[in-house]
């Protein structure tokens, strides 16, 4: 049986942070990448997924695995479920933080990861996708 | 001193219940420093650095000194990326050396 392409984790504590980062890690593992790539990819998504329990409260992050020119890839979309983010580029700042995080959630994950987009909408909540 | 290991994949609340105990352990044992084990650790986010700087801000005001061993490497390089500091803590490449560090009078070097 072929192993499954896209999946989901529902975001509902921060408790959710550990097992986003256990199928991420599991993910990343299956598409054998090596090890600082695994500790990137884990690192960025939960920092991404401790935004999403800091500043919406509730989400879910989606999976879905990319053939990139023949390489494996995953993407990620974590929806949050909160007001949305007014202010994308001034979030994006490093040092600006509107929680007790450090602030530096968002642009440290687009390090971590080779692409990101994010889409906020007010009032609906912010989707941030990121590839790896 | 007083040695204390991490778990590969804390959690939030294991690191605020680690961070207690610490500072229990301090108060009862006394010990001059604190070498913190790091070197299990396979994801060191903003929520962990944050905790392990302040536990050392706190080990400070007990009296004591803090050394962080044994990061690995793939941890440095996702740490560094982030952004992430520790505040000015001591470090060392392994456990021995964390013990050589603190044996040692107080320095002014390899501060992170």
């Amino acid at each position: 049986m072929s192993q499954p392409t896209q999946g989901d984790v529902p975001i509902k504590s921060e408790n959710d942070i550990v097992v986003v980062r256990r199928v991420v890690r599991d993910l990343v593992t299956r598409l054998s990448f090596g090890v600082t790539d695994v500790t990137r990819a884990v690192t960025g998504a939960s920092e991404l997924t401790r935004n999403i329990s800091l500043y919406a409260g509730t989400g879910i992050m989606w999976w879905t695995t990319l053939d990139r020119h023949g390489a494996a890839g995953l993407e990620l979309r974590f929806e949050g479920h909160g007001l949305g983010i007014s202010d994308i580029e001034l979030a994006m700042k490093p040092g600006h933080g509107t929680s007790h995080g450090l602030g530096l959630g968002l642009p440290g994950a687009k390090r971590l990861m080779d692409e990101m987009e994010i889409h906020s909408e007010l009032g609906k909540g912010t989707t941030l996708t990121v590839r790896k | 001193m007083l040695m204390v290991t991490t778990p590969a994949d804390p959690d939030d609340l294991m690191v605020k219940t680690r961070q207690e105990e610490v500072l229990r352990a301090m108060e009862r044992y006394r010990p001059k420093g604190l070498v913190l084990d790091i070197s299990g650790v396979e994801t060191l986010d903003s929520f962990f650095a944050r905790t392990v700087a302040e536990t050392s801000r706190m080990v400070g005001l007990m009296g004591g000194r803090t050394v962080i061993a044994g990061m690995r490497p793939s941890v440095v390089i996702a740490a560094t990326q982030l952004a992430l500091t520790l505040g000015g803590i001591l470090t060392a490449l392994t456990v021995d050396r964390a013990l050589d560090l603190l044996s040692a009078p107080p320095p002014r070097r390899r501060r992170a």
